[in-house]
């Protein structure tokens, strides 16, 4: 089958759309960049260039506790979900019957249900069960969450890879854990980094469902944002929202990009769309 | 068809039905016994003992829940300095928040209730007594004579430190409305028609309605609800939002008149905008609501005693009035009203008496249902 | 080679792999599966005296939801949710379009640069459009500076909550739409301009039927969150906006009616359920045609 190649007339209209589109979703971003070196504390006019409102976020104690509770959770839910994710999705791909694909309906569930649901439904668990919300349930809620999408993106690339190179392994003499580890592993790594990393980024950025299940432990940044807006914000989240769209930006765009350094000639874009088979 | 996992979804057949109904039956079973556990209960007695008062002293760092930026940085900044400790920051945004927490077992050394939820902590012994006497500035505010030495909410003073009072009001642009009345009618103002906010929070708004047609403040009456039910409904056509985001609706333009609360007020004129003579604030005739939170001490805190140490350090006069520069709200620390006089002295609608405490526009503890009927009128008003 | 398993080496591989997924399976229905279980069984609960959450056999919370007035917001729900499929789903394909089939060798730059701002800090960007239309934000400054208007009321509107659902989410159906055109042989488009003479009767007559299946896996991406969001209604909305996701949150937080929210979450995965079982019969079906 042909490669797309480039049509003949360009189709002004729909250029026309993606221009306003680009311009629309990068508007608030550059506004945030802007204002948060903003003299004035004001989130409607520019008074003047100054770097007050990260020097304070860098003296603020308790956005830094915050900041450090993002950063753990999210490194311990992107672990957790790997593991998991990466399990099921070799489970799953291998595993034919009916049973494999009603559990495979089952992990898919979290994508499609609304997040507000997931949230309550970990917040009466653990309260049920007597577990104190903490970090820790955050992080078991963020996890059950992105196996989810790790699923999705380790079995794009199993499909992508032949079960015969397994076989031939196999066919050498490795026991099946050893094909897996040797053979089976080594090719999914750009997939687990690519992953890896947007799930990072997902769960560092998530509200709904650390809203719910957070506790005494400091409030992951997100959550906080959200109290501060709700009564008033200062421009320091301005600093913040800053940082954390430069530190996600990079974060995806790493998880882009780190596949294709393992995979010439493979879009980027692959990990999403479940890679081309043509 | 190229096969995408991840965007479809298999057809469910009877075999599969079955294996996942068996498997959410087990489930079933085991929700029943394990993680239910924590849903089978009783209902509570009231009036439970009251643990005693830690001696000031420092036991540990501050687990400190208390609602976002409503204590000056500096002075948290000194404190930590001074003792050596940290202090680690939760926020809450709801008093129902906070006590939810609390209720799930959170263990937080510190905690500020609004007045009724002090009644209702201290009723079902969840609040360990504080004793004055191991405060050095205690007499700043437990001084002889003072209103707090057995207010409304705690009597005899046992496990509360009283922390800031507020009225709420309505503030609003000088420069688009002129017809205004002192009144709660105000808020179904024509000339500012699409451009009104009421503050978002239950008791705030049912209180106003109440007010407005001569009611208790608490009322939990059904014909009384169903009147302020419709009383309220009637201004949604002149209603912007419910917002409690009061200052920064004011300063961007989006509110010409915003029931809100006179602390907030303050800040806003006093120290945020650059033409003060664009906005006031009114305490309408009607009666307003007055609040007040107190610094409580949970039985299950951690470090009872570095909370103590911290209740005395902010009642020091120096501390009290960097806070109500801050936050322009008073605290009742004798030695540092003088300072919120002077404070407030442009808008004399923002000062709050202590006496204004002992009137009967506060907001009391009601039970279970009467809260569960108030709260199914407020919902029912946001929702239509 | 010899077969030195007793099983043939198929049902062996099936056996490892079954407990591969074993771990994962439990863990889903520990917290997934279970959790969902207990917001049915709470839901038929009531509230002590003491404001905590306990199991009861009361239907009293289905019949307070069974009012107009919920009745009402659930509809108001659907149709905001409706709206933002379908503004998402004509934002999406001229953008996807020209990515796929004239991106050329900035084809993946271009995703990514879309990708990206998605994922990151959906809160802040959504205040910051808060801060930017407002009444004398930059937005409004700029119209009133250009003489081309007094100033528009952006936020507090059905609108302004619409826009920041599709805000949020349309990358869940430009992504699906892109994946499909991407896979597009653009022959057949070239054969149908040829034949129907027109952008738009192209589009319509062959693109829009063979990328069917990333529009329809789209729109369930896009339909199923904004149902549930209440970010939205809460920061840009008025004082008629509100949304289900606000309702249920309105019971965990300041309501504290933990049985009725949970009888309300119920009710919506019913009614999401249903409307799901439907749209993917009705989806199916159409594929099976093509």
């Amino acid at each position: 089958m042909a490669r797309a190649r480039k049509l003949e007339r360009k189709p002004v209209f729909a250029v026309a759309v993606t221009a306003v589109f680009f311009a629309w979703l990068y508007l608030p971003i550059l506004a945030v960049a802007l204002f948060s070196f903003n003299d004035k504390k004001s989130l409607s006019s520019f008074g003047g260039f100054s770097v007050r409102w990260y020097d304070d976020l860098f003296h603020n104690d308790a956005l830094l506790d915050s900041l450090a509770a993002s950063l753990k959770i999210a490194t311990a839910a992107t672990l957790g979900s790997l593991v998991l994710g990466t399990m099921l999705a070799l489970g799953l791909e291998r595993v034919t019957s009916r049973r494999g694909r009603v559990i495979g309906a089952v992990t898919l569930l979290p994508l499609v249900t609304p997040e507000i649901v997931t949230g309550v439904a970990a917040l009466l668990l653990f309260t049920g069960i007597g577990l104190k919300l903490s970090m820790t349930t955050v992080i078991l809620a963020e996890i059950t969450f992105s196996i989810a999408y790790v699923t999705v993106i380790v079995r794009g690339r199993l499909a992508g890879i032949a079960g015969e190179v397994e076989e031939a392994a196999r066919d050498l003499g490795c026991t099946p854990f050893q094909a897996v580890r040797l053979v089976t592993l080594p090719t999914l790594v750009p997939a687990l980094i690519g992953a890896g990393l947007l799930v990072f980024a997902l769960v560092f950025d998530d509200f709904v469902l650390a809203f719910f299940t957070t506790g005494v432990d400091p409030q992951p940044l997100p959550v906080r944002v959200y109290s501060s807006i709700r009564f008033g914000v200062s421009p320091a989240i301005n600093a913040i929202g800053t940082l954390m769209l430069v530190a996600s930006a990079l974060l995806i765009i790493a998880a882009l990009w780190v596949p294709r350094l393992f995979h010439r000639g493979s879009s980027s874009l692959d990990l999403i769309t479940g890679g081309d088979r043509r | 068809m190229i096969r995408r996992p991840g965007l479809e979804l298999p057809r469910p057949s009877r075999r599969g039905l079955l294996t996942g109904g068996l498997a959410l039956g087990a489930s079933l079973g085991a929700s029943l016994t394990l993680p239910g556990c924590a849903y089978i209960r009783d209902d509570v007695p009231i009036d439970k003992p009251l643990p005693p008062s830690a001696k000031a002293e420092i036991d540990g760092d501050l687990v400190y829940f208390n609602w976002a930026d409503y204590l000056a940085p500096s002075v948290v900044k000194g404190f930590q300095r001074e003792y050596g400790v940290k202090v680690i920051e939760s926020n809450y945004d709801s008093m129902e928040g906070m006590y939810a927490k609390l209720a799930a077992g959170n263990q937080y050394d510190i905690v500020f209730p609004i007045a009724k939820w002090v009644v209702k902590l201290r009723q079902e012994g969840k609040l360990r007594s504080i004793d004055p006497a191991e405060l050095e500035n205690a007499d700043q505010v437990f001084y002889s004579g003072s209103y707090f030495n057995d207010p409304w909410y705690d009597p005899g003073s046992k496990v509360s430190v009283p922390f800031t009072v507020y009225k709420t009001g309505i503030g609003w642009r000088t420069d688009k409305v002129s017809t205004m009345t002192n009144s709660w009618k105000d808020l179904w103002n024509d000339e500012a028609r699409g451009r009104i906010f009421t503050l978002d929070d239950q008791d705030e708004a049912l209180a106003m309605a109440a007010l407005l047609l001569d009611y208790d403040v608490n009322t939990a009456k059904r014909s009384e609800l169903d009147d302020i039910k419709d009383l309220l409904i009637s201004q949604k056509e002149y209603l912007r939002a419910y917002s409690s985001d009061d200052v920064n609706n004011m300063t961007s333009g989006d509110a010409w008149i915003h029931h809100m609360w006179s602390g907030d007020f303050l800040y806003l004129r006093e120290g945020l905008v650059d033409d003060p003579t664009k906005f006031d604030f009114q305490a309408p005739s009607e009666g307003v609501p007055i609040n007040s939170d107190a610094y409580a001490i949970p039985t299950n805190a951690r470090h009872p005693g570095t909370a103590m140490v911290f209740i005395d350090y902010l009642l020091r006069p120096e501390n009290a009035v960097k806070n109500m520069n801050y936050l322009y709200y008073p605290f009742p620390v004798k030695d540092a009203l003088p300072a919120f006089a002077d404070l407030a002295k442009d808008v004399p609608a923002c000062n709050v008496e202590i006496s204004d405490l002992e009137n009967e526009n506060v907001f009391r503890l009601l039970g279970t249902d009467e809260v569960q009927r108030r709260a199914a009128v407020w919902t029912e008003v946001k929702a239509s | 080679m010899t077969e030195t398993a007793t099983r043939p080496r198929s049902a062996q591989r099936t056996s490892l792999w079954g407990w591969l997924l074993a771990l994962p399976t439990a863990w889903m229905v520990a917290f997934f599966v279970s959790s969902m279980v207990i917001i049915v069984l709470l839901s038929f609960g009531r509230t002590t005296n003491d404001g905590y959450p306990a199991f009861a056999t009361s239907t009293a919370n289905y019949r307070a939801i069974w009012n107009e007035v919920y009745l009402e917001l659930f509809l108001r729900s659907l149709a905001y949710a409706v709206a933002t499929v379908v503004i998402s789903a004509l934002i999406a394909y001229p953008v996807a379009y020209v990515i796929a089939l004239h991106g050329g060798r900035y084809k993946n730059a271009l995703i990514a640069a879309i990708v990206v701002p998605f994922f990151a800090s959906y809160l802040v960007r959504m205040y910051a459009w808060k801060a930017l239309l407002s009444d004398d934000g930059l937005v409004n400054s700029a119209l009133r500076h250009s003489g081309l208007s007094d100033g528009i009321t952006f936020l507090n509107t059905p609108q302004a909550v619409i826009g920041g659902l599709v805000y949020g989410f349309v990358v869940f159906m430009i992504l699906p739409i892109y994946a499909s055109l991407e896979r597009l042989d653009t022959s057949v488009i070239e054969a149908g301009k040829d034949l129907y003479h027109g952008p738009v009767r192209t589009f319509f007559s062959v693109t829009l039927p063979a990328t069917r299946a990333g529009l329809y896996g789209g729109a369930l991406l896009v339909f199923l969150p904004a149902l549930g969001d209440f970010v939205s209604a809460q920061l840009l909305g008025g004082a008629s906006t509100y949304m289900m996701g606000n309702l249920v949150q309105q019971q965990f937080a300041e309501g504290q009616n933990w049985p009725l929210g949970s009888a309300l979450t119920v009710g919506m995965m019913a009614a999401l359920t249903v409307l799901m079982v439907v749209y993917l019969r009705a989806t199916s079906t159409r594929a099976q045609e093509s």
